[in-house]
């Protein structure tokens, strides 16, 4: 019985369990995992109260929802005569997928760039959860995950030892590791090659390795730049699937692509980003309403004349 | 300074040290082919270079290599975005910086223990005995720094893992003519005050003669330290303000 009530807590976000954890005065350590406050609430609460957690779980996300967890406020930055982004506005909410859309060289990387604190911007303000990305980055370094486009993992070590490398970075050890490693390795099929050398691994493998480095971390906040670049369908459509997982979770996911239907299929909203500007946003479907258009590629066409893919 | 992360990090890096075929080669294959070579080719005492001579230029030759080996590692771990991964972890730079320089002391100290024993085999007989073997290991660990310090310089510098290799060659060459085992004229011996590695294999010499008592020991040693500290904290703030990303 007690796993229904695991799963149902499992769906939630962690601060939704820590809102539960507060009603029934169940005191709850600052620096405890998503999964240590669901298996200490699934020991004290039983069956009957799922439907009571649901609803508090969805006034909490209500309320939750009315704040941005990622403001940026007109961001600059400049690589000598390049102007990558360009007096970028934007507010991304908690618990939010929100793809960011573009072709290549229009700035994606750098707004993701800049809020894993990468590079610094050459003018205004970025802030996650309240920090400031230019002044408290170890505060933001602990909720953030990022997935970079380029397949960045120790060649030497196998999939499992590079993935507890960064695990062990984001100080999570012991069981808990090996369970949370087992766990995606399991999702994202690469299970059976996680012994071996990621030398040895196509490039898809290597994509999913990239984004399973990117979460073992439990992260509040996901940046999945490019994600399934270079996969194939098939490893597309199972790295789509884990995503989506990603959105159940209510964790805020920022993708950035530049295919279109990886952006209507998984955003909650998409924002269109050309020469480093914003040039649209809002859900898919009210872009394509807007621009009385059959998808996000024709929006991007009908406002810039050119192709996303054409890049610039 | 999380504890945890920096063992995390010198863990792999010494992963790095053995499964890595250049890396295994330049750090431990390397001193052991060297000792057998150079002591077999040039051990030669009517030249006044017998075995008990060569021992400390072989050791300071293996470890001047690690600048070519750090500047490879930093400039590839930067064109393949680990760094910047890294970066985005909790990790700070002390403790990333901090695992580089200690898994490279603890290399410096197995090269001298691969060529010692080698030496050993082939005739070498320090007079200074175990107590001077063991003396030359944090002498050598210091001296090691320096040549972290000088591969972030290269790493710096380069754009490129194969250009690192090559840049490198300009740290790398004048201690090992200047300053390892090749004899020192009047002429060299000016320039010769200017590189560390001179210094290192003086000191390791009166170490190993068992003349330990000797002032130029501590003259050494404060030079190689200070040349090291310098040189090392140069590499990380240069690395980290133009080659870190």
């Amino acid at each position: 019985m007690s796993l229904d009530v695991k799963t149902v807590l499992e769906g939630l976000n962690k601060k939704e369990l820590v809102e539960i954890a507060k009603l029934r005065k169940i005191s709850i350590p600052h620096n405890w995992s998503k999964s240590l406050i669901v298996e200490l609430l699934a020991l004290n609460v039983s069956v009957d109260d799922i439907p009571k957690i649901k609803m508090e779980s969805l006034v909490h996300r209500v309320k939750s929802n009315s704040a941005p967890i990622i403001v940026l406020k007109d961001l600059v930055k400049k690589f000598e005569d390049v102007v990558a982004v360009d007096g970028l506005n934007l507010e991304i909410m908690e618990g939010e997928l929100f793809g960011l859309l573009g072709p290549n060289g229009a700035g994606k990387t750098t707004t993701i760039s800049i809020l894993n604190g990468i590079i610094k911007p050459t003018k205004g303000i970025a802030t996650i959860a309240g920090f400031d990305v230019t002044k408290n980055m170890h505060a933001i370094k602990k909720i953030i995950g990022l997935c970079p486009q380029e397949a960045a993992v120790f060649k030497f070590l196998n999939a499992r030892e590079n993935i507890e490398l960064f695990g062990k970075l984001h100080s999570i050890s012991g069981k808990q590791l090996e369970e949370r490693t087992d766990r995606l390795l399991e999702l994202l099929g690469l299970k059976e090659a996680s012994r071996r050398k990621t030398g040895s691994f196509s490039g898809g493998m290597l994509r999913k390795l990239n984004l399973i480095i990117a979460l073992i971390s439990d992260p509040e906040i996901a940046f999945l730049d490019e994600p399934t670049i270079g996969m194939d369908a098939r490893a597309r459509r199972k790295t789509w699937e884990f995503i989506g997982r990603l959105k159940e979770e209510k964790k805020t996911v920022i993708l950035t692509t530049h295919y279109i239907e990886e952006a209507e299929a998984l955003s909650d909203r998409v924002g269109i980003i050309d020469y480093g500007k914003l040039i649209e946003l809002g859900t898919p479907e009210e872009l394509m309403e807007r621009h009385k258009a059959k998808n996000l590629e024709e929006v991007f066409l009908k406002i810039t004349g050119r192709r996303i893919m054409e890049g610039v | 300074m999380n504890y945890q992360a920096l063992v995390i990090l010198v863990k792999m890096e010494l992963k790095k040290a053995i499964r890595q075929p250049a890396n295994l080669f330049l750090n431990l294959l390397f001193p052991a082919v060297l000792t057998i070579v150079f002591l077999f080719a040039f051990s030669d005492p009517e030249m006044g270079m017998d075995v008990n001579s060569l021992v400390p230029g072989l050791i300071v030759y293996a470890v001047i290599f690690f600048i070519m080996t750090i500047a490879q590692s930093f400039s590839s771990e930067r064109q393949e975005g680990l760094l910047r991964r890294l970066n985005t972890t909790p990790m700070t730079s002390a403790e990333f910086m901090g695992s580089r320089i200690i898994t490279h002391m603890l290399i410096s100290i197995v090269q001298v223990v691969i060529v010692i024993a080698l030496a050993y085999l082939l005739g070498f007989r320090p007079t200074g005995g175990i107590g001077g073997i063991l003396l030359a290991l944090p002498v050598v660990a210091i001296f090691a720094l320096s040549s972290v310090g000088l591969g972030l310089i290269t790493a710096t510098i380069s754009k490129t893992p194969e250009a690192a290799t090559g840049i490198s060659f300009i740290f790398i060459l004048p201690q090992m003519f200047f300053g390892t085992f090749i004899p020192i004229t009047s002429t060299t011996e000016q320039i010769a005050s200017f590189i560390p590695s001179f210094y290192v294999v003086d000191a390791l010499k009166m170490i190993f003669k068992g003349d330990w008592m000797n002032s130029n020991i501590l003259l050494d040693l404060t030079i190689i330290s200070i040349i090291s500290i310098l040189v090392v904290l140069l590499g990380i703030i240069l690395f980290e303000k133009f080659g870190n990303r």
